[in-house]
Formats: structure tokens, sequence, C-alpha cells
């Protein structure tokens, strides 16, 4: 740029001859359009390939597309839960009912049980949630960071459960459960969580482990010379510096375990007290029993899809409230390694 | 003396180590180790369920040999095109959440919107909200009926792929719907790459194609590897899958051999999984010398 400031000496010294004003002029203008030219190329194309705007429109036209995918059968579900019968049938409403009508919603909540099992969904989301939470991190940090005979073999076994199919222990494990007298109660849920395995337990195990293996061997050190034992040591130091890891787990497994339908209709097929996924799925026959007599046929959908909402609003609701931890937690969890 | 005293440290440790795995060693054997072993025995018994006893007559391969053999019209016509659709909704899954998990690690305004949106199928797609929305018909795109795919792939496609691929495009939807576990798992393993071999990249003039192909993408191949296990096991348990529903508690000796079977395919695609990751990290790691 000084070199520019000197040459601008002379510059000036030819403005004062009008011959060369005009060229002058010229040069400047031709030097004006091709910075701005510049500039324009700088912004469209970026200095470097994905800072330009053309490469954030084609990001931001793919995210917004797929987005779209994500978005559109949840809006789906809502616009079509507030259509009474003059809108369902009325072919010009798509997307935007011409009024809004709650019926479906409480008839779909009755159909449902919707506060009964919504409580029982809550509590046993919840409590499966908090023991994985504690048994998981106990198994993963023994796991990553401490020494115990045949740490190989259990390592491998960590492995092999986590991709074992459910189905392949189910049948012995009802039968299990049934000698226990546990048939149509929580426990069969509930009790393997206890012990770090239950929906997708082994996975946590894996989490926990991963995020353990991460830390320093120095922060044991230092609270082992602090005279810290194994069990304070756990407690005080080594679960809470887990936050990022437990909040993914906490919501994984609560998601999971709320969405769950597999267990419970094993467990508690014939069980009066039942969680929301079963109670839609109960209602799902119910309505299908009453299609193929020939009612409801008008309504079905829009029942279907309030009774859906309301079994995903709560998450929803988790989700929101849950969704900054979780995404920070994620990234800085290693969630995996 | 002193050699005393630290083999007794040791062991203290082995203890302590022994006692914080316990319990999960215990759940272990009892719902886990327990089950696996008695269903291996059941897949070889007669089971008769009588009101106060079970009875158990041993008939040895009978089970295995009548799936796979005498009637095999569940695995072959059933199984055997859902492995084939898998085959093709894995690549497509990696794929797909490889690029939005890159594209949502850039920064942009309006980056977190997005986030949360992306993260939402990690909500819905384990539930029954899922089979409603299939069953609505939510899970196809209008393309391939507007450009008659179906039609062309009936056309130029042999007839034993045809109708998984058909399938495959017809639940697009729901295969980008099922990829939301593998996007968080490629964003938290993105983080771990450092900034600064991008910066050190970038000071020496590659472009960011190069830059992706060249360090993202080497970087990123145990979480690949990671997520094809993943996608693997979460498939083999889809709602969709015709296994999952046929082991029920109708028939238990024949329900365990089938399950053992279907999981033996399962072990066999994880072990080649875990193979061919053995050789690109071999080759990786010999190319980086």
């Amino acid at each position: 740029m000084g070199f520019l400031d000197r040459v601008s000496v002379p510059l000036e010294r030819m403005n004062r001859v009008p011959k060369l004003r005009g060229k002058l002029d010229d040069l400047q203008r031709n030097r004006k359009l091709r910075s701005n030219l510049e500039l324009l190329r700088y912004r469209v194309l970026g200095t470097e390939i994905d800072k330009g705007l053309l490469f954030k429109a084609a990001v931001y036209i793919i995210l917004i597309n797929v987005a779209f995918i994500y978005l559109k059968p949840i809006l789906y579900m809502m616009t079509t839960m507030v259509k009474d019968a003059r809108n369902i049938l009325d072919p010009s409403v798509i997307w935007v009912p011409k009024s809004i009508y709650w019926g479906h919603l409480k008839e779909a909540a009755d159909m449902l049980h919707y506060g009964k099992s919504f409580l029982i969904s809550l509590s046993l989301a919840s409590s499966v949630a908090v023991l994985q939470v504690f048994s998981c991190a106990i198994a993963g940090y023994a796991f990553a960071r401490l020494d115990f005979p045949f740490k190989k073999l259990w390592g491998a076994l960590l492995l092999f459960t986590f991709i074992m199919p459910p189905q392949i222990t189910i049948l012995p494990s009802i039968m299990l459960f049934k000698s226990f007298g546990w048939l149509n109660t929580f426990l069969p849920m509930v009790v393997p969580a206890l012990f770090g395995h239950g929906l997708k337990g082994a996975l946590f195990v894996i989490i926990y482990r991963s995020f353990y293996s991460t830390l320093p061997k120095e922060l044991d050190e230092a609270a082992r010379m602090d005279g810290a034992g194994p069990f304070r040591m756990f407690f005080r130091v080594m679960f809470p510096i887990a936050r990022s890891a437990t909040v993914v787990v906490v919501l994984f497994s609560f998601v999971w375990n709320w969405n769950d339908f597999y267990f419970p209709s094993l467990y508690m097929f014939t069980a009066e007290h039942v969680p929301l996924s079963i109670t839609l799925a109960r209602m799902a026959g119910e309505m299908k029993t009453a299609e193929g007599a020939g009612e409801l046929t008008v309504y079905a959908e829009a029942i279907k899809m309030a009774a859906s909402f309301l079994i995903i609003m709560p998450l929803l609701f988790v989700y929101l409230f849950a969704q900054r931890w979780f995404i920070e937690g994620v990234e800085r969890s290693g969630l995996v390694e | 003396m002193k050699l005393g005293r630290r083999l007794e440290a040791q062991t203290l440790r082995k203890l302590e180590g022994s006692l914080f795995i316990a319990p999960w060693v215990f759940g272990f054997l009892t719902f886990v180790a327990f089950p696996l072993g008695f269903s291996l025995y059941m897949s070889f018994h007669q089971v008769k369920i009588t009101v106060n006893s079970v009875q158990y007559t041993f008939i040895g391969f009978k089970h295995y040999r009548e799936i796979l053999i005498a009637n095999g019209s569940l695995l072959y016509e059933e199984l055997f095109p859902f492995l084939r659709e898998s085959a093709m909704m894995i690549p497509i899954i990696l794929v797909f959440s490889l690029l939005i998990a890159i594209l949502l690690n850039l920064k942009f305004p309006g980056r977190t919107l997005f986030r949360v949106i992306f993260f939402l199928p990690v909500i819905f797609s384990s539930g029954q909200i899922v089979q409603e929305f299939i069953a609505q018909g939510e899970g196809s795109l209008s393309i391939m009926e507007t450009l008659r795919i179906d039609y062309y792939l009936q056309e130029y496609v042999p007839g034993a792929w045809a109708a998984p691929i058909q399938k495959v495009m017809g639940s697009f939807v729901l295969v980008l719907w099922y990829s939301g576990v593998q996007i968080l798992i490629f964003l938290a393993g993105r983080q771990t790459l450092p900034a600064a071999v991008y910066e050190a990249s970038r000071i020496d003039g590659s472009g960011p194609w190069s830059t992706f192909w060249k360090i993202t993408l080497p970087g990123l191949v145990p979480y690949i590897f990671l997520n094809l296990m993943y996608t693997v096991v979460d498939l083999f348990t889809f709602p969709s899958n015709p296994i999952v529903s046929r082991v029920n508690t109708t028939n238990y000796g024949s329900s365990s051999a089938l399950a053992w079977i279907y999981f033996t395919i399962i072990l066999v695609f994880v072990l080649l999984t875990l193979l061919l990751y053995s050789r690109v990290d071999k080759s990786l790691s010999g190319s980086k010398k």
C-alpha cells in the first residue's frame, strides 16, 4: 500500500494536464470496475470455494431440503389432527385446515387412556434411564480405567452384547421372568437396567468407556494421592466429570425406552397397566377392526395422528429442553472414542 | 518386602476393579449368557409347554433342517430380499449421514436450528410413530412416479435386484429417517479431527475437495466402520424386518433355531466388516509411513 501512496503523487501532478486527464479517468474507472468485479467474485465464489455465496447457497439448499423431509411428517401430523370432517373431505384443504378442531385430540387421549399410560411411560422410561446411567457409567469406568481379571474377555463379550439382536434371547428371557413371576410387571425392563443391561445397555457402556478412556491418567493419580477411595473417587470425580456423556445417555435411554414397543409387548402382553407404546398399538388394532366393520373411516387418520402427537409431544418437550446440552454433549463427550 | 507390597497393591487394584465390574458381569451372566445358552439348547429340542411344566425332547438338527432346507420359504423369500435391501440401504445411509454431518459441521448462521432438526429422527425413528408414517405413505419420494423410475428398473435390472431397489427407493425417506444416530456419530467423529491439520492444508493451498479426500475421509475411517456396524445391527432389528415378528412364543424350539440362524448371518456380516476394517486400517497406516 505504501507503494501506491508514493505513486499517487505523480498521478496528481498529471491531473493538471488536461490531455491526460481523460485517460486517467478511464484508468481509474477501469480499476474501480475491476476491483468491484473482484469483490463480487470473492463474494460469490469466495477466496476459497467453501467461503463463497454460491457454496453457502448450495449448503442451504441441501440442508433445507433434508430438513423438510424430516419435518414433513411432523407437520402433516399436526395439521391432520386438527381437521374436522369438513376439512378432511374438502379437496382444497391439503396442509392448512380452514378451522381448528380439537375433538380428535380428546378422543385419542381417551382411547389411549392417556393420563394413566402417560404416567406409566414416564415412570418406566425415567427409572430405566436413571438406572442405566449409573450402572453403565460404573461398568464403562471399570472397562476404561480399572483392572480386573479376564478384562479382554469381558470386553469382547461387551461388544458381543452390542451386536447380538434381542430376538435371540427373548424367548428364554420370557421363560426366566415367568419363573420369577415378573411377567406383566415392569421388572423385566427395570432389573436388567440395574445391572447395566436392558435396552441398548451395551451401547451406553461403550459410550462411557470411550469417554473415560479419553481422560488423562493423571486424574486418577491425583485423586488417589489426595486419599480418595475408589468409590469416593468415582462418585465425586469421575461421574460428575462425565456430564456430557451422561446427557447423551440419559436422552437416548429415555427416548428409546419411551418408544420401545418390542420388550413391553412381549413381557406384558396381558397386563392392564401398560405404557403408551402398547396402548397405541392396541388402539391401532381396535381401529382396524372397526374399519373392517365399516365405521370411523373418515376420522381414522386424524385420530391416529392425534394419538401419535400425544405420544411424541413429551419427547419433543424433553428434546427442546435438553437439545443444547445434548448437542454440546455429542460434540464434547466423544460419543465415540 | 517391596515386591510383596507392590503385589498387594496390584491385587487391591484388581479387587477394586472387580467390584466395579461385578454388577455388569452378574447382569451379563443372568440376562445375556444364560438366555443365550438356553435358546441354543431349545433350538435342538421340541419344546412342549403344558399347564405347569415344560417338556423338552431332543430332536437334533431337525428345526435347522426344516428352516434351511425343507421349508425354506421364510429364509429365501423373505429374509434374502431383506438382506439385499439392507445391502443397498447401508451405503445410502452411510454416504448420506456423512454428507449431512460434514455440512452441519460448517459454520453458518442458523446452524443450531438445523442441528436441532437433524437430530429429531433420533427421537422418532425408534417408535411406533414411524410405522404410522409408513402406513400413511410418507416414506416414498414423489420423484419416483414423475420420472417413471419403476418402469426403467423393471426393464433393465435383473429381477432379483429390481424389487429390492424399488423397495428401497420407495422407502427412501425412511432410509433418511434412520440415519439420525449415524449423523451424530459422524459429527462427533469430525470434531476429533484437529483444526490445525485443516489450517495447514489450507495454507499449503489445497482446496476443500482435496482436503475432504485426503484428510477428512481417512480421518473418519474408524467412524465409518463404527457406523457400518451400528447400521448393520440396527437394520437387523428394523421394524420392516421379516424375522423380528417370526421369533414368537408360538413355537419355542423352531423360533430359537431361527434366531440362531439369523444371528449367525449377522455375525458373518459383522466379522466381514471387522476384517475389512483391519485391512483398511493397515493399508492406511502403512501409507502414512
